[in-house]
C-alpha cells in the first residue's frame, strides 16, 4: 500500500518539479547555450554558399560572391566535370527544402546538371552518375539516380532558365521544377545528410545558385500549403465515433471530479437532438471512474481556495490511510502547501514556525530537497510572486496538490488494482500517445520533417 | 519470471518480423511506456480543450461550471453561447423563421454576407410548409421569396434553381416519405441546416467553427497508423478507454 501510495505522490512531486525554480533555470541555462531548449532545438544550419575547398579544382571556377559557377576550360572527356556542393548539407528538421539555378549560360554544350549528393561524392562526376546522387540534367532533361543512364523525366533547360530542386521530407521524395513549374518527382531512397550540387560541364557554361537568400522563381509557400492541405485531407477523412469525444469529455470530468459541471453535461447531453448515447457500453468503467465524486470535488474546491486545514480534516475522516504516513509524498505536498497558502496572505511569523516544524522531517530526504528550499525561500521576498520561486503562488500549484489528492482518493477504490492507472485521465493518456507517435515516427526517419508540437494545436 | 516471459514475447514477434520480410522495430509495452512517461500535458492546456469542446458544441451551463471548477477561462463570451444555441435549437424544431430572425438581431452581416446559408435556411422554411401540408402557402412562398434569386446567371444560382426544384417536387408526390426526395423531410436535413448556421455564427464571431479535440483524435489514429509502417509498438485501439494494447505485428 505505502508503495502504491508512493507512486501517486512522487508522480505529482515530479510534476512540481517541472516548475520549479531548478527547472525553470535549467530552461534559461540551455537558451543561451543553444543547445537543447524547445525552439533552439529546431534550428539547423542550411546552406548559405557554394563550398569552394570541396569541388573539382581545375574544371570549376566558384566566383567571388561564391554563388556562382563556371566551367573555365576545354572539356576534354567524361571525367572533367566540373561539381560543387554547397557548404552545408540540407536541413532536415522542416516539411520542404528547396534552392534554385538561374542558368546564365549554358556555354557550349549545355550539360549543366542540379541535384543532390551524399557527403562522399567524387568531384568529378556528374549528380546522378554515382550512387547515392540524384541530377535533373539540362542537355537531355533526364533525371540520374545511381548510374549513368538516365530516366525521361523532364524538358531540356538551358541559358535563361531557372531550374529548382527539393526535398518533400514528408512525402519522402525529391522533386525538380523549371521556371517555377513542378517537373516531376522521385522516390527518395537514400540516407543520411545530403548537399546542393550543381554540375557544369562545356566550356563557358555559367549558372548562379539561390539558396533562398533571394526570392524563388518557384511558389515554395504554396508548395508547402499544399502538402499540408493533403495531409489535412487524409486526417479529416478518418472516421471517428461521433459519441468519441462526449465520452472522452464526460470520463475526465469523472476523473477530475468536475461533478457540477459533468452534471450539466449529462443534462444537456440528454436533450440534444439527436440525443447522445452515453456510458451504455462500459457501464461497469463508469461507476468506477464516478467513484466518490463528491468528496473528490469538495476536496478540490478546499484546496484550489487555499483551506488546506479544512481539507487535511476532510482527509483524515474520510481517507485516513492517505495522511498516515507522515512522511509520505502525498502529506508533504499538502504540508508545503499550507506553508505557501500562509506566506501567500502573509502570515510570515506562523509561516516560519510550521515550516520549522513540519519541514525538518522532510529536509533530510535529499529528494524533496530542491522543492523544500524553493518553499523557504518565499520568505526571502518582499514580493514573493514576483521572485524566482513565485510560481508556488500560482494558481497551477495548488491545482498540483489538489490533482494529487484528487488520484490518491481514487486509487483507494478496492476494484483498482494497479494505482498508475489512476495517474492520468482518458484525455491525457489519448495526447500522451498522439505526441509519443509523431515524435517515435520521426525519430525512426532520421529526424526528417517538421517538428510536433501539441501546444501549436491546442 | 515475467522478465523472460516478456522476452518470448518480443522474440516471438522479432521471427513473425522475419517471416514476413517486414524490417519493422519492435517497441515493447515497458519500453513504450517510458517514451510515454516522458510526454509532459499540462493540465491546463487540457482544461483548454474540454472547455473549447464544451463552447463549441454549445453547452453553456457546463462551460460556466467548469469556468467554476477548474478556473478556465472559455475563449468567447458565454452570454454568445445562448444566443447561438437559441438559433440552432430553432432551426432544430422547425421554427425557420424564427432562427433567421435570431440570426439577424445577432450580427445582420452573417446572412447578408453568406448567400448560400440564407437559401438553405429559406429551403428549410420551405420544407418546413410542406411537411405541414400548408400547399398554397409553400407554393407561394417559393414563388415570390426564393425563385427570384435562382434567375441570376452563375453557378451558385444555377445550384439554388436546381435545390428548389428539387424541394418543390415534393409537392408532386401522394406518399412524401417514399418518393425519391424524401430524404429532405428527413430530421437529418434539419440538423444539416442547424450546424450550418451555427458555424457560421461561429466564424463571425472569430470562433473556429469544429472543436478541437475531434480532429485530434482523428490525428491520432492518422499518426498511429503511420507508425504502423515503421514499428510494432502498443497501440490505442479504443479511444473511448484509451487502454494501451500489446503490440503486435
Amino acid at each position: 500500500m505505502a508503495q502504491e501510495n508512493d507512486v501517486i505522490g512522487l508522480h505529482f512531486l515530479e510534476l512540481w518539479r517541472f516548475n520549479s525554480k531548478a527547472a525553470a533555470a535549467a530552461a534559461t541555462a540551455t537558451t543561451s547555450t543553444s543547445s537543447s531548449s524547445k525552439e533552439d532545438a529546431e534550428f539547423e544550419e542550411e546552406p548559405t554558399e557554394l563550398d569552394t575547398f570541396n569541388s573539382s579544382g581545375m574544371f570549376s571556377v566558384v566566383l567571388s560572391d561564391k554563388l556562382s559557377v563556371q566551367y573555365p576550360t576545354v572539356n576534354l572527356h567524361g571525367h572533367d566535370v566540373g561539381v560543387v556542393q554547397a557548404n552545408k548539407p540540407a536541413p532536415l528538421k522542416r516539411l520542404v527544402y528547396y534552392f534554385e539555378i538561374f542558368v546564365k549560360n549554358a556555354g557550349a554544350k549545355g550539360q549543366i546538371a542540379i541535384g543532390f549528393t551524399a557527403s562522399g561524392f567524387k568531384m568529378r562526376r556528374q549528380p546522378g552518375w554515382e550512387a547515392n546522387s540524384y541530377g535533373y540534367h539540362g542537355d537531355d532533361g533526364l533525371l540520374y539516380r545511381g548510374h549513368g543512364k538516365g530516366e525521361t523525366f523532364g524538358p531540356t533547360y538551358t541559358t535563361g532558365d531557372t531550374v529548382g530542386c527539393g526535398i518533400n521530407y514528408s512525402a519522402q521524395e525529391f522533386f525538380f521544377t523549371k521556371n517555377g513549374k513542378v517537373v516531376g518527382t522521385v522516390a527518395k531512397d537514400v540516407k543520411g545528410p545530403l548537399f546542393p550540387t550543381v554540375a557544369v560541364h562545356s566550356q563557358n557554361e555559367e549558372v548562379t545558385v539561390n539558396f533562398g537568400k533571394d526570392p524563388f522563381v518557384f511558389d515554395l509557400k504554396a508548395f508547402e500549403a499544399e502538402e499540408r492541405r493533403k495531409q489535412q485531407m487524409t486526417i479529416d477523412k478518418i472516421s471517428i465515433s461521433q459519441n468519441a469525444s462526449y465520452e472522452i469529455i464526460r470520463s475526465y470530468l469523472q476523473y477530475y471530479g468536475y461533478e457540477e459541471t459533468l452534471k450539466q453535461f449529462d443534462m444537456a447531453s440528454r436533450s440534444t437532438v439527436p440525443p447522445i448515447a452515453l456510458g451504455q457500453e462500459n457501464g461497469s468503467s463508469d461507476t468506477e471512474i464516478t467513484y466518490a465524486m463528491n468528496h473528490r470535488k469538495t476536496l478540490r474546491q478546499l484546496i484550489r481556495s487555499g483551506e488546506i486545514d479544512d481539507a487535511f480534516d476532510k482527509l483524515r475522516m474520510w481517507y485516513p490511510q492517505i495522511v498516515q504516513d507522515n512522511k509520505s509524498a502525498m502529506c508533504f505536498l499538502l504540508h508545503c502547501q499550507k506553508f505557501i497558502e500562509l506566506v501567500r496572505i502573509g502570515k510570515l511569523e506562523e509561516a516560519v514556525v510550521f515550516g520549522r516544524t513540519e519541514f525538518e522531517k522532510f529536509y533530510r530526504l535529499t529528494e524533496v530537497d530542491d522543492l523544500v528550499k524553493d518553499c523557504a525561500a518565499l520568505l526571502a521576498y518582499e514580493q514573493p510572486l514576483k521572485s524566482s520561486v513565485g510560481y508556488l503562488l500560482e494558481d497551477s500549484q495548488r491545482e498540483i496538490v489538489a490533482d494529487a489528492v484528487n488520484s490518491m482518493i481514487l486509487s483507494t477504490n478496492p476494484n483498482i488494482a494497479d494505482a498508475r492507472v489512476c495517474l492520468h485521465s482518458c484525455l491525457e493518456r489519448l495526447l500522451r500517445q498522439l505526441t509519443a507517435c509523431f515524435l517515435e515516427k520521426r525519430s525512426l526517419n532520421g529526424d526528417q520533417g517538421e517538428a510536433f508540437y501539441l501546444g501549436r494545436l491546442l | 519470471m515475467s522478465c523472460c516471459f516478456l522476452d518470448l514475447f518480443a522474440v516471438q514477434l522479432l521471427l513473425e518480423c522475419l517471416i514476413k520480410g517486414s524490417s519493422k522495430k519492435i517497441i515493447t509495452k515497458e519500453e513504450w511506456e517510458k517514451k510515454l512517461n516522458d510526454v509532459k500535458i499540462r493540465k491546463e492546456d487540457m482544461n483548454k480543450l474540454v472547455m473549447n469542446f464544451l463552447v463549441t458544441e454549445g453547452y453553456v451551463d457546463a462551460a460556466e461550471k467548469f469556468r467554476k471548477e477548474s478556473g478556465t477561462e472559455p475563449d468567447i463570451d458565454l452570454a454568445t453561447i445562448t444566443d447561438r444555441m437559441a438559433v440552432k435549437k430553432a432551426v432544430q424544431c422547425g421554427n425557420v423563421e424564427d432562427a433567421i430572425e435570431k440570426v439577424n438581431d445577432l450580427n445582420p452581416e452573417i446572412l447578408d454576407t453568406n448567400p448560400q446559408l440564407f437559401f438553405h435556411l429559406q429551403q428549410q422554411r420551405l420544407i418546413e410548409l410542406i411537411r405541414n401540408g400548408k400547399v398554397a402557402e409553400a407554393l407561394e412562398f417559393a414563388q415570390e421569396e426564393l425563385a427570384p434569386r435562382g434567375e441570376e446567371n452563375d453557378i451558385l444560382q444555377q445550384s439554388f434553381l436546381e435545390e428548389l426544384e428539387r424541394t418543390v417536387s415534393l409537392l408532386a408526390f401522394e406518399d412524401v416519405n417514399n418518393c425519391p426526395v424524401a430524404e429532405l423531410l428527413d430530421i437529418s436535413q434539419r440538423l444539416k441546416t442547424a450546424s450550418e448556421v451555427n458555424a457560421a455564427i461561429l466564424t463571425s464571431q472569430s470562433h473556429e467553427k469544429d472543436p478541437k479535440l475531434p480532429s485530434l483524435l482523428k490525428m491520432l489514429i492518422w499518426a498511429q497508423n503511420q507508425l504502423d509502417e515503421k514499428a510494432a509498438y502498443p497501440r490505442i485501439n479504443d479511444i473511448s478507454t484509451a487502454t494501451l494494447e500489446d503490440p503486435g505485428v
